[in-house]
């Protein structure tokens, strides 16, 4: 029983992604967006952060690590974040809209599979993404910058924070807004990934900017990790709203 | 006969407007079933409750002697919904390799390549969903249904938005589905000429309520009952008209230049007709009994249930 469910999880997951990577236009904005805003943010922070420090005689490194980490934090937020953004629409309302949830529904397939595979196969190729985009900026800022001056910076809470709790934040969001969206109006759904990336990538970063939640801190990592927990709670909690009955009407 | 989907005294209420009222009919074996009715009858509805999607709030629904909600029955059931529910970006042949895969079907491959040969895309297999016409999508969708060799069809207006000659396809599909593999179909479709073509059975649902149901051929004969066509082959003289008006039972509807549309009254047959007209010389070429149209059936149905 267990292994038919999975076996029906992981092959919607399958044809979700190998449906959504065919939209061109909806590829193309997420490429071309995340790239602007990875190499946007990574200058920032290199300009007015990174490079003043770097030219002081020792430099401060844990200053150095709390900026390379923020920029990483951002590569993998961004990345995972925006290929949210860009198909959760595509997901959610045009899948609805062309029939193709009720006709899932109609098969042996339970609710709850769909639900659970078309949130992963909407957050599979962002955390593949960013995490590569995150390992990139990485290597290269560090290959430009740290090497040849102070060796390999890497702050290990800054790298488990951005590698591993901020996918996990953004798993729990498509969770949250695949439910929201199947079970209410999909346009609901779109609306919590739209405005969720830029608060809380803003948040995130000013608060480790002042100080206040620094990213190299297990705190921070603490706190994304609650983050995600709650969103994961607030969907469990709304699970039972998984009816094919309400699926179909909220269509 | 075994019946293959028993809907008995089925209430659904949406939004507290009551959809379907306490309705029955039967499907039996190998029928390929007309579901018929105006938009908002309650079609869509039933389908839905038929394939589980929907729960009734009253009565009882089974296919193939079992309950719908089980996963072993839905099994056996394929469907073509009102939105095709294609994916678009993948090809047609992936399509239906996809539920081949959820309906774990064996020698998936083969069974594809057949399918779309029945369907006669078979030349479109690699090719994407999304380059396809209405009536293409409408045949996959068909092959779709089948891919795990279903006992039972349940369809929702598979042509609707398809142009003639595509619809043509669709039905002999059908037809080839019903009587070469022996399927039961359920067919919800407003197009009267199509169901009067392929069905054998049918129901009629109107405001939640299923207002005819039955045999068709004897629907149409039963509600066709007292039309009487017969056909002179030489002019009908004016003496005789006045005859035939003079004798009220006779029932004279309609006069044309060789043919006389008769509509009796009780007590009064199609012999009582032709002796009257044999006594007076009047040679017969033809006596037809007509039968109503689904057309005529299904306007005086509706015509009848209209609120006075």
């Amino acid at each position: 029983m267990r292994d038919k469910y999975l076996r029906d999880t992981g092959l919607i997951i399958k044809t979700s992604i190998k449906n959504n990577i065919h939209l061109k236009i909806p590829l193309i904005i997420y490429i071309i967006v995340t790239i602007l805003s990875v190499t946007g943010i990574t200058a920032i922070f290199i300009i007015v952060s990174i490079l003043p420090a770097m030219k002081v005689g020792a430099p401060d490194i844990s200053y150095i690590e709390l900026f390379s980490g923020i920029i990483i934090f951002t590569a993998c937020a961004l990345g995972v974040g925006v290929y949210l953004n860009a198909f959760a629409f595509n997901s959610i309302i045009r899948e609805k809209a062309k029939g193709n949830i009720e006709s899932l529904l109609a098969t042996p397939l339970k609710a709850e599979s769909i639900w659970i595979a078309r949130s992963i196969a909407i957050f599979i190729p962002g955390l593949v993404v960013g995490e590569l985009f995150a390992v990139l900026v990485m290597i290269a800022i560090n290959y430009i910058y740290f090497i040849p001056e102070i060796g390999f910076i890497l702050n290990p809470w800054a790298a488990v924070s951005s590698f591993l709790i901020v996918p996990l934040v953004f798993l729990a969001l498509s969770f949250l807004a695949h439910l929201v969206g199947l079970t209410s109006r999909a346009a609901s759904a779109n609306l919590i990934v739209q405005i969720f990336l830029p608060v809380y990538a803003n948040i995130m970063i000013n608060l480790s900017n002042q100080h206040v939640l620094e990213i190299t801190s297990w705190t921070f990592a603490a706190a994304n990790f609650g983050l995600a927990a709650a969103i994961f709670i607030i969907s469990i909690f709304l699970m039972g709203r998984l009816k094919k009955e309400r699926i179909i009407l909220s269509g | 006969m075994q019946s293959v989907i028993n809907i008995k005294n089925v209430t659904k209420a949406l939004d507290g407007r009551e959809i379907l009222k306490d309705i029955s009919f039967s499907v039996e074996k190998s029928d390929i079933f007309g579901y018929l009715g105006p938009n908002g009858a309650g079609k869509t509805t039933t389908i839905r409750i038929l394939l589980g999607l929907f729960q009734a709030d009253s009565g009882n629904v089974e296919v193939l002697g079992k309950n719908i909600n089980l996963s072993e029955t839905r099994r056996k059931i394929g469907f073509v919904l009102d939105a095709d529910g294609l994916y678009d970006n993948m090809t047609a042949e992936d399509n239906l390799l996809f539920y081949t895969m959820i309906y774990s079907v064996p020698e998936a491959k083969e069974r594809i390549k057949a399918l779309l040969k029945t369907v006669n895309l078979d030349d479109r297999a690699g090719d994407m969903v999304k380059t396809f016409s209405r009536g293409m999508r409408q045949r996959l969708a068909l092959a779709r249904s089948m891919v795990h060799d279903p006992e039972v069809l349940i369809l929702d207006e598979p042509t609707a938005g398809v142009d003639p000659s595509g619809q043509i396809e669709i039905r002999q599909i059908m037809i080839d589905i019903s009587h070469k593999e022996n399927k039961t179909i359920f067919l919800s479709s407003h197009n009267l000429d199509e169901v009067q073509r392929i069905c054998n059975r049918i129901a009629l649902i109107d405001r939640g309520k299923i207002k005819l149901y039955g045999e068709l051929k004897i629907l149409r004969s039963g509600m066709g009952k007292g039309i009487v066509e017969i056909n002179t082959g030489q002019p009908i003289t004016e003496s005789l008209e006045i005859e035939i008006k003079g004798t009220p039972a006779l029932g004279l509807q309609e006069k044309n230049a060789e043919t006389l549309i008769f509509s009796p009254g009780e007590g009064t047959g199609i012999s009582d007709i032709i002796s009257f007209l044999g006594n007076r010389g009047v040679k017969i070429e033809g006596a037809v009994k007509k039968e109503a149209s689904l057309e005529e059936i299904y306007s005086e149905i509706l015509k009848k249930a209209e609120p006075s």
